[in-house]
């Protein structure tokens, strides 16, 4: 396994140009964010091994990735929207969850089942939340009956989990594999594990999961699709291999599928600004998930932004009609929901599927 | 090495060639059948491929869109190999170098059209970076609208993406522009697509109609460039979009880039019909020649008369009057938009009698400025006895302002009209009591004038002192005092074709020459570029050059410039007219 610190990551020309400009563009941002805050929280619904339940997703402010203040992902601006100083002390994680627990109290009938929580970096990373926030929070959710905790595979560890499970709460670690193809999350999206190391967090969650007594563990894995520089086909492939690739690893037994939006200060909005970079078309999404319907794994996808020119798009009058499709399948998981939305717009998407390469992206808006 | 593209006509930036593909294409021409993509290496690494000869295999890349960082293209710039078949390699602005490819994909093409000043600067900074003699492919840009502007601004290979995608919307695209079908009452096209009524068309008759579009005005466009014409069409079709109008001017703005790629002859007619033809490098090299290298040899007072329609000058009906009246007491010089001034012993040098204007009796304040500035840096370089003008009244603004300029006094000889009899006599009995001079020191001035706008100033001393001159104008000859021959006038051109007499000459002279030096061979009838050894940086299509070797010296006249003499190894570098060996 490769170690978590930036600065001992297998140096590569690559990384190292790509750790620069995103240092660089990250520098222009200037705002910076209330340490007792969370980043973000809201309410849905959500597929599970064990059924749909009612989510509370948090996205806790806890000063962000490690990996990000080296420069990072080509597309992340979580970073962004992390506290200036870099570390958050416990009483105020606390506060934050808080918030979060307030605003369901605010906005929902009752309490979710299922509680997810994520950092922009790593919530098993005990330099960005300490080992007593972590048993705190999961006090906190005792009663709920799943926990997401979002984390890099290297911090994926049996005694960790088990801070979840002695709680009686089923727990899926959320791993931002992005990509199966070590190329392409090495070149494309400057995020350096290898799938080797994805496979080796879920052998540990196994573990966890056979040490917990009745308490299911698992892996949850977070893809992206179409990262930079990869045309519209390209990505459609890289998507459907790897969440073949998944569905084979023993313990990851849900796929998070999802487009690339364009956030702030990031090497992705710098292509898109020099008119370098389009998300991927909703079809593109539609056609992935319909096409990996049959593997032994959820397949679910939340395109972020969707309809706008930032985030997954069609043609504008569609996309709204595509996107309930995909909304519907995430909970059903039944393809021929797709059969139900077509546009005049598949020709177009369609030729840019046939015709867009590595050299003439992007062939439409 | 290019081995499997050759440039066969120049008009400027744009060319038409050839991809020597087993069946040969035309270029530019649209790559879609013709070029193989061996793949991108952003998802995986790809195999070297076995290559055909059917057609370019685009070996596997990193492309960068438009806006990829430099320290990203710069970690991740391929390095291509150099293989036996015909080879694409794709590139950036930045990483745009000599690869010994045929064909050169320009990556982050959609970034830089619609936006004059960038795709100008990138077009012109990658098309110096590569051979010359390599195609240049701006992949997934082109439109009926826009093929013209990219291929005239140095591309040779474009496709089909953008016009079948456009389709695909819905929309119809025509060399002025684009529209919805659906807002179409009748179809403005006669391809097979298009033998429907226009709310019977769909998409995929959309599609099919812009691919014909695109193919008919890459036709249009070859012949043009072989015609030598293909600016005198952008200046009137760029005007249907802004951004290409943009591109064309800020073009004329990259004056070297053009200079070096523009002829110094056509067969071809100029159509001035718009202020852009004053920026055009022929109209500017004329007028600078003219300020800078010749010099008036007559002791005659100047008479500035307008300019005609038919061309020659001398042969027009209007001029002929003049004449009757001036006698040859005065120094003519004709007065034109857009040339500037003409002196009587250029009026066949290129584009004297190459151009036509729309003449309308009004002067844009444009053309009046420029004709201005040539008349004023003539007449601070060249001090005459008196100053007359026979001219109409729409001249006489720019006339004004030169006599406030210089503060030289004009003797104005017209009544109404140049041509009516007052006038004429006006300008007659102005002249009283003026010396004729004679037809001989008429010929050697105007050989001389030649020499000097041709080959720098003073050329014309320094070639022909000894100057005797055979058969009559415009086919003059020049010999030496022994009778050998040194030149011959061309009366098309009105330039100068040198003997080796002529050329020996020229070395021989203080005036800057053009020179080549080629390998141990004996050229006959043309020197083809691998046989380059070197060559001036300042030769261009058209202008006379010798070539000297281990084995010959050859005068000829270029077909390309100097740094593509150098840069290429295909194509021929130039006609060569006589050879002596060594």
């Amino acid at each position: 396994m490769s170690k978590p610190s930036p600065e001992v990551y297998e140096q590569g020309k690559g990384m190292d140009a790509h750790n620069q400009v995103m240092r660089e563009i990250r520098g222009r941002n200037d705002k910076s964010y209330d340490p007792t805050e969370p980043t973000r929280v809201w309410l849905d619904e959500d597929n599970t091994p064990d059924g749909v339940y009612q989510s509370l997703t948090i996205i806790l402010n806890t000063g962000g990735c490690r990996w990000a203040r080296a420069g990072g992902c080509t597309m992340c601006g979580y970073v962004a929207e992390s506290v200036e100083g870099g570390t958050v002390a416990h009483d105020d994680l606390m506060t934050q969850v808080q918030a979060c627990l307030d605003h369901e109290k605010e906005n929902a009938d009752e309490e979710s089942g299922l509680i997810k929580i994520y950092t922009s970096g790593s919530f098993l990373d005990e330099r960005e939340v300490p080992a007593e926030t972590r048993r705190a929070i999961a006090e906190t959710f005792s009663d709920r009956e799943r926990i997401v905790v979002e984390s890099l595979p290297d911090f994926v560890d049996r005694e960790k989990i088990a801070d979840f499970t002695d709680q009686d709460l089923a727990t899926d670690v959320a791993v931002g594999l992005e990509t199966a193809t070590d190329r392409v999350r090495h070149d494309c999206v400057n995020k350096y594990f290898d799938f080797a190391d994805f496979e080796d967090a879920c052998a540990e969650a196994r573990t966890a999961d056979a040490e917990a007594d009745g308490v299911d563990v698992g892996v949850k894995a977070y893809l992206l699709m179409k990262p930079p520089f990869l045309s519209e086909s390209e990505a459609i492939e890289d998507m459907k291999s790897s969440i073949r690739r998944c569905a084979g690893v023993e313990g990851c037994h849900t796929v998070s599928m999802n487009p690339t939006n364009v956030q702030k200060y990031t090497e992705v909005e710098q292509l898109y600004f020099g008119d370098g970079y389009r998300p991927p078309w909703l079809w593109s999404v539609a056609e992935v998930l319909e096409a990996t319907a049959e593997e032994d794994v959820i397949v679910v996808s939340d395109p972020v932004g969707h309809g706008s020119d930032r985030g997954a798009h069609n043609c504008g009058g569609c996309d709204d009609r595509v996107q309930k499709a995909i909304k519907d399948f995430n909970l059903r998981q039944d393809p021929s929901v797709f059969g139900q939305v077509s546009c005049a717009c598949e020709l177009t998407w369609e030729t840019v599927v046939e015709r867009e390469t590595g050299y003439n992206l992007p062939l439409a808006r | 090495m290019t081995e499997y593209f050759e440039v066969h006509h120049r008009d400027g930036a744009a060319r038409v060639g050839e991809l020597r593909l087993s069946d040969p294409v035309r270029t530019p021409a649209i790559a879609d059948d013709v070029t193989a993509d061996a793949g991108s290496e952003w998802p995986e690494g790809r195999e070297l491929p076995g290559g055909s000869e059917d057609e370019v295999t685009i070996l596997p890349h990193r492309g960068f869109p438009s806006g990829t960082p430099e320290e990203v293209q710069e970690a991740f710039a391929p390095d291509y190999p150099e293989v036996e078949y015909p080879s694409g390699v794709v590139v950036s602005r930045e990483t745009a170098a000599d690869f010994g490819a045929d064909v050169y994909v320009l990556s982050g093409a959609q970034g830089i059209v619609d936006h004059a000043e960038a795709f100008v600067e990138t077009i012109v900074d990658v098309r110096e970076s590569i051979p010359a003699d390599s195609a240049l492919y701006l992949p997934g840009v082109a439109t009926p609208a826009n093929v013209a502007t990219l291929v005239y601004a140095g591309a040779d290979l474009v496709d089909t993406d953008r016009a079948v995608i456009k389709g695909t919307q819905g929309k119809y695209l025509t060399s002025d522009g684009e529209v919805f079908l659906e807002d179409l009452e009748e179809l403005p096209c006669s391809c097979p697509a298009c033998q429907q009524p226009a709310d019977s068309a769909d998409r995929e008759d959309c599609i099919e109609h812009n691919v014909n579009a695109l193919r008919t005005e890459l036709a249009r466009v070859r012949e043009r460039i072989r015609s030598g014409r293909l600016r005198d069409y952008i200046e009137g079709q760029a005007r249907h979009d802004q951004w290409l109008t943009a591109t064309f001017r800020r073009l004329d703005q990259q004056y070297a880039y053009l200079e070096q790629r523009t002829p110094l002859v056509r067969g071809a007619e100029i159509t001035a019909a718009s202020d852009d033809t004053l920026r055009r490098v022929e109209i500017q090299r004329f007028a600078e020649r003219v300020t800078t290298r010749y010099r008036n040899r007559f002791d005659a007072p100047l008479v500035l008369v307008p300019c005609s329609a038919r061309k020659p000058y001398s042969e027009s009906r209007s001029h002929g009057r003049f004449h009757d009246a001036i006698q040859f007491r005065g120094h003519t010089v004709s007065m034109t938009s857009p040339i500037g001034v003409v002196p009587q012993e250029l009026e066949l040098t290129y584009p004297a009698q190459h151009y036509d204007s729309v003449v309308t009796g009004r002067w844009s304040a444009t053309e009046i400025e420029f004709v201005a500035d040539v008349l004023a840096a003539y007449l601070e370089r060249n001090e005459y006895p008196r100053y007359i003008a026979h001219l109409p009244e729409d001249y006489l603004p720019i006339v004004e302002r030169v006599e406030d300029r210089l503060g030289i006094d004009f003797e104005y000889t017209v009544a109404e009209h140049p041509t009516d009899t007052e006038s004429l006599a006006n300008l007659s009995s102005t002249l009283a009591g003026e010396p004729k001079y004679r037809k001989r020191e008429r010929q050697h001035n105007t050989l001389k004038a030649i020499a000097d706008y041709q080959f720098g100033e003073g050329a014309g001393d320094e070639l022909f002192d000894d100057l005797r001159i055979e058969s009559r104008y415009p086919k003059l000859r020049a010999h030496d005092a022994d009778g050998e021959q040194l030149a011959a006038l061309v009366p098309n051109y009105g330039t100068l074709s040198l003997t080796l007499a002529g050329a020996k000459r020229w070395l021989d002279s203080d005036v800057p020459t053009k020179r080549a030096e080629i390998d141990a061979f004996v050229p006959r009838g043309s020197v083809l570029a691998p046989g380059i050894v070197d060559a001036d940086d300042d030769i261009r299509p058209g202008d006379e050059v010798v070539f000297e070797g281990p084995k010959a010296i050859s005068i000829g006249r270029a077909e390309m410039s100097g740094p593509e003499m150098v840069g290429s190894t295909r194509g021929i570098a130039s006609e060569v007219r006589h050879t002596e060996e060594k």
